[in-house]
Formats: C-alpha cells, sequence, structure tokens
C-alpha cells in the first residue's frame, strides 16, 4: 500500500474532508487538561504529548447507563428493564498515539471475546474511524517499544499520520478501512516507506534500551504467581487504583441499580481490582483478601493472563500513566523486571 | 444487536421455602414473552443472573433440568442485598433473568461412563438439574452406574426433599443421603460427606465424580476421590466468584487468565490444579 501526504497548506481542507459527516475529535489543552474534545478542522493540534487520561472513554466512559425501568403500574411494561445507552454518534479520532490505540485493540478483544459482544462498546467502537499520529520523540514514561509496541504502530489504527520535513503529515493505512478513507479523501499519494521507516527506528532508539521481558513469556504461570517478590513488590502500594483508571486496557466494571419513586436505571462504572470489594463473596470469603493478592492480579493480567489469551500481545502497552501517576513510585517496569527474574531457572 | 446485559421478563409463579431455617427458597419463573424460553436453551451446571430492577443482580446456579418445560427454578440463599429482597417478594411479582451464562457440566463427554455426584449442602442445585437430565428416559440409558451422594448439617437444611426420596425409591440410581449429626427418626446416613464417599464412591474405572459443595467440603473430599484412584481428569468441579456481567468483561471472578463466569463455571481438578487458588 502507498503512503499518502496532507500538505501543510491543506491540513484545514484535510480533516474537513476527514470528518465529513462524522464528529472529529482530537487533543486538546496542555498538560493534565489534555483530553479529547470535538475539533473544528483548522483548530486541530499536533503538539501535545498524550491525552491525560487514556482513550478508552471513547467506548467506555466512567460511568454509562445500560438500561432503564419505570414503575408506572398502569403501563404493561412497569418493572421491565428496556435498553437504554447513548446513541454512538459517527466520530473520527485524530490524534490517538499508537500505544494508546494498541490498548483500544486490547480491550476491543475483551469487550468482543469468544462468546460474547458488548454492545455498548460494540455501538461506539464501529461508528469510530481511528486516525493515530506517531510519536517522533517519546516523553520520558514512554516504553512502548519494550512491551512489544512502536511509536509507529499501526494496531488498533484505521490511519496513521507522521509528520514530515516543512510541516506535511504522512498517512499510512493501518486497515481496509482506512486505506478506503484514504483514497476517498483525494490525497497526493507517495512512497514514504524509507522516511516511515528511518523516523520508526530514531524514535524506538530514543527510548533507549529496552529491557527483555520475554522471559515472563515464557515463564510458568504458577512459577510466576507463587514468587515471593509480590510481598514486597506490593509493601508500598496504597490500593488506591489510579493505575487501573488510566490504564487503556483496564477494562473493569461494577453494575449498580438506582432508583427513585418513578422508576430507575442500571449503571456500569468503572471499577478496580485494587479495591477489596472487587472480590469479596457474599459469604465474606474473599480470593484477593489483601492488597498483596490485589497487586499480584494486577501485573499478572498485563503481564501473563492478558497474554496468554491474546496470541501473546501484552496487556500493558508502555503508555506510561501508572508509571507517573501512583503516588507510591510503583513502576510496571520494574515489576516486570523482577518477574523476569522470578521465572528464571532455579540455580539450586 | 443482541443485548446480553438485558433480562428476559420472568414472572415469579411460586415461592417454595426449602429450608427449616427459611433462609433457602427456590423461585419458579414463568417468562412473560413468548418465545423468550427457547432463547434462554440451557444445559445443567449453567447459571444466569436474577434481576431485581432498582436492587442488582446475583449469579445463581440452574436448578432446574431443561427437560423441565414452561419454567425455570433457582433456589436463592439469603445472603445481600438482591437476595434478601427476593426473599420478600410473592407469586406474580415481576422480575428478570438474563443468561444463560457459563459452561455446562460436560454430559455430552461423559456418555458411557459411571457417575457419582457429591453435594454439600444448598450447592446441590445445579445437581438437582444434572440428576433430574440424566434420569430422563432418553438420556439415562447412555450412562453406566448413577451414584448420588448428598449431605447437610441437619434434615431440616436439606434440599428438594420429595425428589431425592422419589429417586431413592428408583434401582437405577443409588442415593446416600448423610447429615452432620445423629437425630431420631432420621432413617439415612450419618456422617460427613468425605466419610460418606469413602464408603460408598464406586471404582474409578471408567467413572467421573461430578462436586459441588462448600470449600471445607470439597477440601476433604478431594483426597478421599484421589486416594479411591480417581484421575484429576474425571473429577469435575464447579466454581463460585464475586460476578457481575457473566459475560467475561467486568473483570473481578477470574482465577488466572479463566473467567469463572465465561470460561467455567465448570472445571476438571485437572485444569484448577494448573491455576491460582483465587476462588
Amino acid at each position: 500500500m502507498p503512503e499518502y501526504i496532507a500538505k501543510k497548506s491543506a491540513l484545514t481542507d484535510f480533516f474537513k474532508a476527514l470528518s465529513a459527516g462524522r464528529r472529529l475529535l482530537t487533543p486538546q489543552g496542555a498538560g493534565d487538561q489534555c483530553r479529547l474534545a470535538e475539533t473544528a478542522p483548522d483548530q486541530v493540534k499536533l503538539d501535545y504529548v498524550n491525552t491525560h487520561m487514556s482513550p478508552k472513554t471513547l467506548f467506555f466512559p466512567q460511568t454509562e447507563k445500560l438500561m432503564a425501568f419505570h414503575k408506572d403500574a398502569s403501563k404493561p411494561d412497569a418493572n421491565i428493564y428496556s435498553c437504554a445507552g447513548d446513541k454512538a454518534v459517527p466520530t473520527v479520532v485524530f490524534g490517538l498515539r499508537p500505544c494508546d490505540a494498541r490498548g483500544l485493540s486490547v480491550a476491543n478483544k475483551v469487550f468482543q471475546n469468544d462468546r460474547f459482544t458488548d454492545p455498548y462498546w460494540k455501538g461506539k467502537f464501529d461508528q469510530t474511524v481511528s486516525v493515530g499520529l506517531a510519536c517522533a520523540a517519546p516523553a520520558p514514561q514512554c516504553f512502548c517499544a519494550a512491551m512489544g509496541g512502536s511509536p509507529y504502530g499501526l494496531t488498533g489504527l484505521d490511519i496513521l499520520a507522521f509528520r514530515l520535513e516543512g510541516g506535511d503529515l504522512g498517512l499510512k493505512a493501518g486497515s481496509e478501512a482506512g486505506e478506503a478513507l484514504l483514497k476517498d479523501l483525494k490525497l497526493e499519494s507517495a512512497d514514504l516507506a524509507a522516511v516511515f521507516n528511518s523516523q520508526q527506528a530514531a524514535a524506538i532508539q530514543a527510548q533507549g534500551v529496552a529491557p527483555d521481558y520475554r522471559p515472563i513469556d515464557e515463564a510458568n504461570l504458577m512459577a510466576l504467581f507463587q514468587d515471593p517478590h509480590w510481598l514486597s513488590t506490593a509493601e508500598n502500594c496504597l490500593n488506591c487504583g489510579v493505575c487501573t483508571f488510566f490504564c487503556p486496557t483496564c477494562h473493569c466494571f461494577d453494575i449498580q441499580d438506582e432508583q427513585d419513586e418513578k422508576g430507575g436505571v442500571r449503571m456500569r462504572n468503572w471499577d478496580t481490582c485494587m479495591s477489596w470489594l472487587f472480590t469479596v463473596h457474599g459469604t465474606g470469603h474473599n480470593p484477593r483478601p489483601s492488597k498483596t493478592e490485589r497487586v499480584r492480579q494486577r501485573f499478572m493480567h498485563k503481564l501473563k493472563y492478558i497474554p496468554l489469551k491474546q496470541d501473546g500481545v501484552r496487556g500493558c502497552t508502555g503508555c506510561g500513566r501508572c508509571v507517573a501517576m501512583c503516588p507510591v513510585n510503583i513502576d510496571i517496569r520494574a515489576v516486570a523486571l523482577k518477574m523476569c527474574q522470578s521465572s528464571a531457572p532455579s540455580q539450586a | 444487536m443482541n443485548n446480553p446485559y438485558l433480562p428476559y421478563p420472568v414472572r415469579i409463579a411460586e415461592i417454595r421455602v426449602e429450608t427449616e431455617d427459611k433462609n433457602l427458597r427456590t423461585f419458579k419463573f414463568e417468562f412473560l414473552n413468548p418465545g423468550d424460553e427457547e432463547k434462554f436453551a440451557y444445559l445443567p451446571g449453567q447459571f444466569a443472573e436474577l434481576s431485581v430492577p432498582g436492587q442488582g443482580e446475583i449469579p445463581i446456579g440452574i436448578a432446574s433440568s431443561p427437560t423441565e418445560k414452561g419454567f425455570v427454578l433457582f433456589t436463592v440463599n439469603r445472603v445481600g442485598q438482591v437476595s434478601s429482597w427476593m426473599h420478600n417478594m410473592k407469586a406474580g411479582d415481576v422480575m428478570g433473568i438474563r443468561g444463560p451464562l457459563g459452561h455446562p457440566y460436560p454430559l455430552e463427554e461423559l456418555r458411557g461412563k459411571n457417575v457419582v455426584i457429591i453435594a454439600g449442602g444448598f450447592a446441590v442445585t445445579t445437581l438437582r438439574s444434572t440428576i433430574t437430565w440424566l434420569l430422563q428416559p432418553e438420556n439415562r440409558p447412555n450412562y453406566g452406574k448413577i451414584t448420588f451422594i448428598y449431605g447437610a448439617r441437619s434434615p431440616g437444611l436439606l434440599l428438594y426433599k420429595e425428589e431425592w426420596m422419589a429417586w431413592e425409591k428408583r434401582d437405577d440410581i443409588d442415593v446416600f443421603v448423610t447429615i452432620d449429626r445423629e437425630v431420631p427418626n432420621w432413617g439415612y446416613k450419618v456422617g460427613f460427606v468425605p466419610a460418606v464417599t469413602k464408603e460408598v464412591c464406586p471404582p474409578p474405572e471408567n467413572t467421573a465424580a461430578v462436586i459441588c459443595g462448600p470449600p471445607v467440603m470439597i477440601k476433604f473430599t478431594q483426597p478421599v476421590l484421589e486416594e479411591a484412584g480417581y484421575k484429576p481428569e474425571n473429577i469435575i468441579m464447579s466454581l463460585e466468584n464475586r460476578m457481575k456481567c457473566g459475560l467475561g468483561i467486568c473483570g473481578r471472578c477470574n482465577v488466572g487468565p479463566e473467567y469463572v463466569c465465561k470460561d467455567g463455571p465448570v472445571f476438571t481438578l485437572a485444569q484448577l490444579n494448573k491455576l491460582p487458588k483465587e476462588y
């Protein structure tokens, strides 16, 4: 597939054409105010680092109405739930970072798994065109390459944009839908493979030497699980859950009913495996009773369980949010290295 | 698009108090909408989310057998918000059920084998479904000897009395019901389930055991079966964990990489031996 060029002088026209019939969401605001927001085609910014929160909110808002019922006994459907999800709006999101796009593709395989499809996720997912912006220069917390991704990765994207010298945007299709859309936009096509590859190599190199986490992939699950390091790894953890809220692949939620005298709704709200309540049984028994089990769960889930279920793809994409946000400086890279050591063959 | 979160509306046709402590009641539901019963096609060992509008949902094993038409049965222990609310509901009230969820017991794979079914306390629910299914004239000839061991603390805590008493009179199933301590006029066995299992369980050749019960019962019954020569592949168990979605998405019921709701709740001991004991 050839690449395409959106000229610097015609970027507004490009975004106008890209968002024809769709709302355009792009990162707006700086620092921890940076978030995906509806944007006019002439207001798109290219100079952000990344959105503060992960883009999972696109398809999985922090709180979401699933269904509703009323208590009007004169009607036959009193006290019977009916669907009440928000209607999905055709959307193009521009400026996803490849780590986050990869995160969305991991979460997508959970919400559309081997047995069930989550209609609330799918409705929004199917209505969204995902356009990424490659990361020429990594931020201090970035480690996508170490986790098997790339700052120029195409996973989970319909189109990846990368900046060319002089301010033009190179565009590369990541899906058939993306390829079709690029063709429709009637852009200048060009062979940018060499530029793309050299930019990608430089961006990966800028992240520094990547540790080799493959021993975790090869290790026995129970050996990783039973290793004594979890006690010290979890020692500082406050179980605050900020890592899970910021993580692009964390998908856990709670379902809660809310009602008044007229009727009620069934909501789903983000939940966190760091919470004691998350797993406690009605009997009071809790399979993950202390923070040691809960911290172990989070890292085993990211680095062992998800790869086992998703053909080796890790549940950590190296976006670095949990590292930046953790109040006690727990670093998933350091935990991964401990897991590598615990999985090393015993010297004894 | 099919919405697996949306319950089928059902009417409570009947509520039966099962135990002397009144903590267990069996709810007989009838589907309100024609066609929903067919959509809710299930097999023994599967579960459903019982939904009370405004209160929430609880995952409960299906106690009826798919061979029983026109209704579904669930036996509910009074524990939390939803189950307590349900215990105050009346016949005629409307609520919801969604499912079936999870995988059934591997009854197809057990064809031609002897089956020993071991139940403790109110975990007997999906085993009532299993036995009812196995004893159907169209299913019974496909299986060898069937043995049912069922224990509870006292006679008043045994569920489904009419049913197991009827099974006991049949000659195509061996029924051993036991209580923890001797009481007057008790005509059946006395002792804990592991001890009774040791005494009556059939030889392991061409035999599978299906166990459902409280953790302490499983803990002491498992070694009895292993000593008797049962292989982990032939010991089948059903797990419980806290659940919300039942679809393998909300994340809380996992045991290692497996979700109890979507990938279980039925596992063989051979499978569980390779997984963390987070249940």
